[in-house]
């Protein structure tokens, strides 16, 4: 048992990684498996090949992502934005938090596929829906974030603050800010996930571009080799993202679990 | 505790005894008792809404039958390759195409209809487009993977246009109708009752399906069951199509009364399922025998290389991955059971 527990993490992902690709391989190229239902690797391998060579119907591959991510960018962004500003206003005040968050809790547990349509109704079947629906998706996050951060922050610190003589711009900026920044970081995590997740929905509205309807239209024919593909890209980028959010935190709350 | 876990030799042979006999039992009662029957059907005014609204494919088939609603062929192959759909009614010949060429373990059985002119091009009368080049520019919507879709590029194709020049969406039916009404696209290539709502709000058939038919883009909505199930259940396949062939019997004799029934089954007025239905040529069972489609066993009709040049068309499209020998295509369509419901 010590033995092994002295081996390095990394040693355990790698060795569960290799598992399931032999086990992949194996059932595939050993017809277990239809190609229907998973390409083998080498049909994985050319699948990717021929998206990143040739691109998918209309788009290159490098196409398809920079919409998704444009989509993506563009809704996380302004609802987060939104949502943080939103979230912020209802800690610090009562009256505002009493007045919005009744639509914000309407909101958040809403699955974004039920009001699908009546977005394509009311915006078309442009970018306009596929941003608005990204937003919709990030906004109450964000916002319930906020809020929470400023509530949780310590009542001792603002009467100190207070107690020096700060005034209520000074306590907010200096103090009240800085406290709610974790969880405003969390909360835009959160947000950047469920946003990613919305993006396949967002991009079934009158499709024809980005990585998450590229996935779709392969599976209309069960094309397993785009398919899969798609997956590990969409997985990949999505990776990224998150990394990239996590980098921001520590640079901006670089104090935070000190 | 370890006595308990380790079975005794006579156990072990007890065991084994059992597993033989469980694995011998399925071979004998499977002719006697067809299992409930799980059939992949759409919503849509055609004459099998008769049958099943009268249940005559239960009765013919003597089953019971899982009525499961789909949305696309692609749904259908996707059930029939995961094992929960025995039978498909109604998918069209792009998803069967393409099902064919990768392999996915089902038999073209029959045709419901020879889809022509009930699915077509209809576009914006205000825009004024009388040729092809007017097109250029042109935002067109259709859904994608239908056999409408498989007509419009086999349009654009066929007249030299790109996808750089025209820009195709991928809407469902029923938002057709909402994009066409907010004025986001300027044509559609879909079937009824979409078509007919756009047609009824400023819109004009722009013809593309005579051509196109005479140049191999010949479109159907077929009838598919799976190995699986119809090997071992001949008659109660038969029997499918008996049923649907007393509904179609019914629609020719007594449209109007067929109209009523399929109205109600599909949730439209009596009116608008006889609109609908006459749109289609219904494509009688036993001309579908014939060389023109369908064949009789062991003699494939010309149908074979539709499917086959639908899936060489599905391919340049990236669609699926290869296209097969006409042979596969042929051996695809499997008669023997409308043979049988015809006699």
């Amino acid at each position: 048992m010590r033995y092994l527990r002295a081996r390095p993490q990394w040693l355990v992902t790698i060795a569960a990684i290799i598992v399931v690709v032999v086990t992949w391989a194996a059932a595939t190229w050993g017809g277990l498996v239809s190609d229907l239902l998973l390409p083998t690797p080498d049909e994985l391998w050319s699948g990717g090949l021929d998206l990143m060579l040739n691109g998918y119907k209309g788009y290159s591959l490098g196409g398809h992502i920079g919409l998704s991510l444009l989509r993506v960018g563009l809704g996380f962004g302004i609802g987060t934005i939104l949502g943080t500003l939103l979230g912020l206003l209802m800690g610090v005040s009562p009256t505002i938090d009493a007045l919005a968050a009744p639509f914000i809790e309407f909101l958040r547990p809403l699955p974004q596929l039920a009001y699908l349509v009546l977005l394509i109704v009311w915006f078309g079947i442009g970018e306009t829906p596929k941003i608005v629906l990204l937003f919709l998706a990030a906004l109450p996050v964000s916002a319930v974030a906020a809020r929470d951060g400023v509530r949780n922050v310590s009542p001792a610190r603002v009467l100190a603050a207070k107690s020096l003589g700060a005034s209520r711009a000074q306590i907010f900026r200096h103090v009240v800010l800085p406290s709610a920044l974790g969880e405003i970081f969390i909360g835009a995590r959160l947000s950047i996930g469920i946003v990613y997740a919305t993006l396949i929905a967002a991009e079934m509205i009158a499709g024809s571009s980005g990585i998450g309807w590229l996935i779709l239209d392969a599976g209309r024919f069960l094309r397993s080799d785009y398919v899969v593909a798609g997956i590990l890209l969409i997985a990949v980028m999505g990776i990224a993202l998150d990394r990239l959010l996590i980098l921001a935190q520590h640079r901006i709350v670089h104090w935070a679990g000190r | 505790m370890s006595d308990l876990l380790i079975p005794t030799r006579r156990q072990l042979i007890a065991g084994a005894a059992g597993l033989a006999a469980a694995a011998a039992l399925p071979l004998r009662p499977a002719r006697a008792a067809v299992p409930t029957i799980n059939i992949g059907y759409f919503i849509e005014t055609k004459p099998t809404m008769i049958a099943k609204a009268q249940g005559w494919f239960e009765d013919e088939a003597k089953a019971k039958i899982n009525w499961i609603e789909v949305a696309s062929g692609a749904q259908i192959n996707a059930g029939v390759v995961g094992g929960s759909i025995d039978i498909g009614i109604g998918i069209g010949s792009s998803p069967t195409a393409a099902g064919l060429s990768q392999g996915i373990p089902y038999k073209l059985i029959a045709m419901l209809d020879n889809i022509g002119a009930a699915e077509e091009m209809t576009v914006r009368a205000s825009d004024n487009i009388k040729s092809p080049a007017d097109f250029k520019g042109k935002k067109l919507a259709t859904p994608f993977g239908s056999t409408s879709h498989f007509r419009l590029l086999g349009f654009l194709k066929t007249n030299g246009l790109s996808l750089s020049d025209v820009t195709v969406l991928d809407l469902p039916p029923e938002q057709i109708v909402a994009a066409w009404a907010r004025k986001d696209i300027d044509g559609a290539y879909v079937w009824s009752p979409a078509k007919a709502k756009l047609l009824a709000d400023g819109g004009e058939v722009y013809k593309t399906y005579d051509v196109l038919d005479e140049k191999g883009y010949v479109i159907a909505d077929l009838i598919i069951a799976r190995d699986g199930f119809a090997q071992p259940h001949p008659e109660a396949v038969v029997g499918l199509l008996k049923a649907y062939g007393r509904a179609l019997d019914l629609y020719t004799s007594n449209p109007t009364e067929a109209s009523a029934v399929v109205g109600t089954a599909a949730g439209v007025s009596a009116q608008v399922a006889e609109d609908n239905l006459k749109e289609y040529d219904f494509v009688p069972l036993k001309e579908q025998l014939t060389a023109k489609w369908l064949g009789t066993p062991g003699k494939p009709g010309a149908f074979a290389e539709q499917l086959q040049h639908t899936a060489e068309f599905l391919v340049e499209q990236k669609s699926i991955r290869k296209s097969r020998d006409l042979a596969v295509y042929q051996k695809g369509i499997d008669t023997q059971y409308l043979e049988r419901a015809v006699a």
